[in-house]
């Protein structure tokens, strides 16, 4: 298909952006001349001290924002050209679902903002449900979920696009430990079978490693990236690697590039 | 369980009215008989039975047809004011006017202009157009930004973002507004119904009945006009309440972003001279549209004219200005007793929450009455007098002013209190040092909303009862065939009554300050 053809063309280029936010009497440098790299197909983790950043680098890469300076290209489209395309999946920080529509209708929502026709979409709608581990809950309304259900109603709305770009601000922050590892699991394989170019925002170090090829290290006030880690481990990668010392070091070297950052 | 006894008090208190009403009634102390006993009531209400379904359903339908358009018209407007802000500043005149203005003073102008049922169609749309054109504002506007993100991510546009996300979100906003604005269509619709236009309608029996000493038959048609008002608002209101799974807030947001026009003195009053252009420019394209003759249908210069070069000119001026010292006093002293009671009513809740709760039911009804149905029986109770214009002006202005105050006696501070208490004040005292003056902002902002209605009130028992003011001055107008005069009481109405909310709506914003 020719849609697949363009997954290859587009790398993530993100060259000097900055980014300030005017307050009353002040103002916050969120982004001070961020630049980025992320190669075509390959999942990049972002950790910082609250406040960094992220989220703010993330929405201009979602086309919602647009930078003070410097630029970002996905391939040679710009986030907003990605944007109208419908070629990208983000799940936000807050789930933001439709307090009216139940989940069945809140994952179907970018395909009708879009003017695809659902129906053709039922089979991968009802393997996103199972995937996310909801079956059953289809016709429930969000008020009628735990938080942690919502979260993954919001991821489970980020693929049924099929993105060529996957944006993802902390999307596991509101699950358990448990839940969380086996999220990071499946997040593994679904990428895997198509590999969209994905960015992930984590506070937790193991998650980060786990899943990236890289890591990319924020620090706050200016928001800059100070370091990018390259993670060695094959793939598919097993959670038994999080025991390796090699996994261990690589935590420690992070934890401490972010406490140098400024981070607590 | 609780529930249940509150409920069964609530019975209690309701039964033992009922009872104090049918011996007050029947042993003829009110007024000589002025208020009949219920079952009295009840039969005569029996007796006329024949009667109601014809001009009831004249009655309903061109409430209905009012209540439609103006609505359609209120969504579209408020739609488009939500996306635009020049929209906005355009149509804040058409808002300002149709909220302020005393309904009444439309009627004579709409029956020169229009025939048969129409003038109470447009009268009922006029009625419904301000609360739902602000709520569809409020509500297209007022979205969750997160879910807009959600849709632009996903490759929308503002079109999009719009039937998504801001149609959906306005909903509970709109039906909520539709609660006020259905038994708002009904009163429109009697209005117009004293104006005449055809034998049929309530408001044409009413009349009617007026001058027939049979007190009986007044109260039924009072009680069937209420019932119909009452089932019009809690039809919507149930579809409300299965519309939001979060309960909303009982109250619309009635109030006009007054100065909402932000930024200069000079921008905002740009923006005034501008909006008040759009409702004259409406006018004038009325008018030609009609194509009536310019002997009957008087443009804004032609009033203009009326009231200064023409050679009565000066004698129009002081029947006008007479009619006005008649009126504006007395809304003013009906408002002010109004708002008082309302004031009183909010702080015994606030202090014996049980006693408050036993008068409640008995201000809701008299909230749901339509105006023009409760003011003949006003009128019956305390006779023509100057009482009876202010009992109709406090009915009329007490229960939103109610709610308003209570709203804010209930949202001081708790650690503002709790310095009260500390200091061995007890209830008394911190109501006297914290919830009142807090209250002062909360009874301004009553006093802009319900003047209007003050207004209007007062307008009503004049044109039904008393025989003053500018409500008489239409009566007799009309019955001159003074055109010149009754386009001049409808125009100087709208201002007036513009000017008066304006006043009161500086004034709350000196005291929010
Ligand atoms: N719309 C805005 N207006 C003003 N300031 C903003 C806005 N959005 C973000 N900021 C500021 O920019 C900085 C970065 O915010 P951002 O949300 O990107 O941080 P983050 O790294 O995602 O933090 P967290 O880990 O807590 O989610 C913060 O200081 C924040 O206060
Ligand atoms: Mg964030």
């Amino acid at each position: 298909m020719s849609t697949l053809q363009e997954v290859a063309g587009g790398a993530l280029r993100v060259q000097n952006v900055e980014r300030t936010f005017a307050l009353k009497d002040d103002v916050v440098r969120a982004l001070d001349k961020v630049s980025l790299e992320v190669p075509v197909g390959s999942f990049i983790s972002l950790i910082g001290p609250s406040g960094c950043g992220k989220s703010t680098l993330l929405r201009l890469l979602a086309g919602l924002e647009s930078p003070d300076a410097g630029s970002l290209l996905i391939g040679d489209k710009t986030p907003n050209e990605m944007r109208t395309a419908g070629r990208l999946g983000v799940a936000f920080q807050d789930p933001a679902l439709m307090p009216w529509r139940s989940v069945w209708k809140n994952i179907t929502l970018p395909l009708q903002v879009m003017g695809k026709p659902v129906k053709d979409f039922k089979t991968v709608i009802e393997e996103l449900i199972s995937l996310v581990g909801l079956q059953g809950f289809e016709h429930a309304l969000p008020s009628q979920l735990s938080g942690g259900m919502r979260q993954r109603v919001a991821i489970a709305r980020a693929l049924v696009t099929e993105p060529e770009v996957l944006l993802l601000d902390e999307p596991f922050g509101a699950l358990d430990e448990i839940l969380r590892r086996t999220m990071n699991l499946e997040l593994q394989r679904i990428w895997s079978a198509r590999r969209p170019t994905t960015i992930l925002v984590t506070h937790s170090i193991e998650e980060a490693i786990f899943l990236a090829d890289k890591v990319a290290v924020m620090s706050a006030r200016p928001g800059r990236i100070i370091e990018i880690v390259d993670v060695p481990f094959e793939r598919p990668r097993v959670p038994e690697i999080m025991r390796s010392s090699e996994f261990h070091h690589l935590a420690d070297r992070l934890s401490e590039l972010l406490f140098a950052g400024g981070g607590h | 369980m609780k529930n249940f006894s509150r409920f069964a008090r609530g019975t209690g208190v309701v039964l033992i009215v009922l009872a104090i009403w049918e011996i007050l009634g029947r042993l003829e102390l009110v007024g000589q008989g002025a208020l009949p006993a219920p079952t009295q009531i009840l039969a005569q209400l029996w007796k006329d039975r024949s009667d109601y379904p014809p001009h009831l359903s004249v009655t309903l339908k061109s409430a209905g047809t009012g209540f439609v358009i103006g609505n359609i018209i209120a969504i579209i407007a408020g739609a488009i004011a939500a996306r635009f802000r020049i929209a906005e500043t355009l149509l804040r005149g058409l808002g300002m006017s149709l909220f302020a203005v005393p309904l009444i003073a439309i009627v004579p102008v709409l029956l020169l202009a229009f025939t048969g049922t129409t003038p109470r169609i447009i009268l009922a749309a006029m009625a419904v157009y301000f609360p739902t054109y602000i709520a569809t504002m409020n509500g297209m506007r007022n979205v969750d930004e997160r879910l807009v993100d959600v849709v632009m991510v996903a490759g929308g546009s503002t079109t999009d973002v719009l039937r998504w996300i801001r149609v959906r979100s306005a909903l509970p906003y709109i039906v909520s507004a539709f609660r006020v604005a259905a038994p708002a269509a009904l009163l429109g619709t009697l209005l117009a119904e004293f104006g005449g236009g055809t034998r049929w309608g309530l408001g044409t029996y009413l009349l009617g009945s007026l001058g027939q000493a049979n007190p009986s038959r007044l109260w039924s048609i009072g009680l069937v006009a209420t019932a119909v008002a009452a089932s019009a608002y809690m039809l919507f209101a149930f579809i409300g309440a299965r519309l939001t799974q979060s309960s909303m807030s009982a109250t619309v947001q009635t109030s006009l972003p007054m100065g909402g026009a932000t930024g200069p003195w000079w921008k905002r009053l740009g923006g005034g001279v501008i909006s008040a252009g759009v409702v004259l420019g409406l006018w004038a394209l009325v008018l030609s549209i009609l194509d009536m003759s310019p002997v009957v249908a008087k443009s804004p210069f032609a009033i203009v004219r009326y009231l200064t070069t023409d050679p009565r000119a000066s004698v129009s001026r002081s029947r006008l200005f007479d009619a006005y010292s008649e009126t504006l006093p007395l809304a003013l002293i009906g408002l002010l007793c109004g708002l008082a009671a309302a004031l009183l009513l909010a702080v015994i809740l606030s202090l014996r929450p049980a006693l408050g709760r036993a008068v409640l039911p008995f201000a809701l009804v008299s909230q749901t009455m339509p105006l023009p149905a409760l003011t003949p029986l006003i009128v019956l109770v305390f006779g023509r007098s100057i009482l009876a214009t202010v009992v109709v002006c406090v009915s009329v202005t007490f229960f939103p002013s109610f709610v308003t105050i209570l709203q804010a006696l209930a949202t001081t501070s708790p650690a503002a209190i709790d310095v009260v208490r500390v200091s061995g004040g007890g209830r008394l005292k911190s109501l006297r040092f914290v919830g009142l003056p807090g209250a002062v902002p909360a009874m301004v902002t009553a006093a802009r909303l319900a003047a209007p209605r003050a207004l209007l009130g007062v307008m009503i028992a004049e044109y039904l009862a008393t025989g003053d003011g500018l409500g008489n001055l239409l009566n007799e107008s009309r019955g001159r065939l003074d055109y010149g005069m009754i386009w001049t009481v409808a125009t100087t109405s709208v201002l007036v009554a513009v000017l008066i909310t304006q006043l009161f709506g500086l004034a709350e914003k000196l005291t929010r300050q």
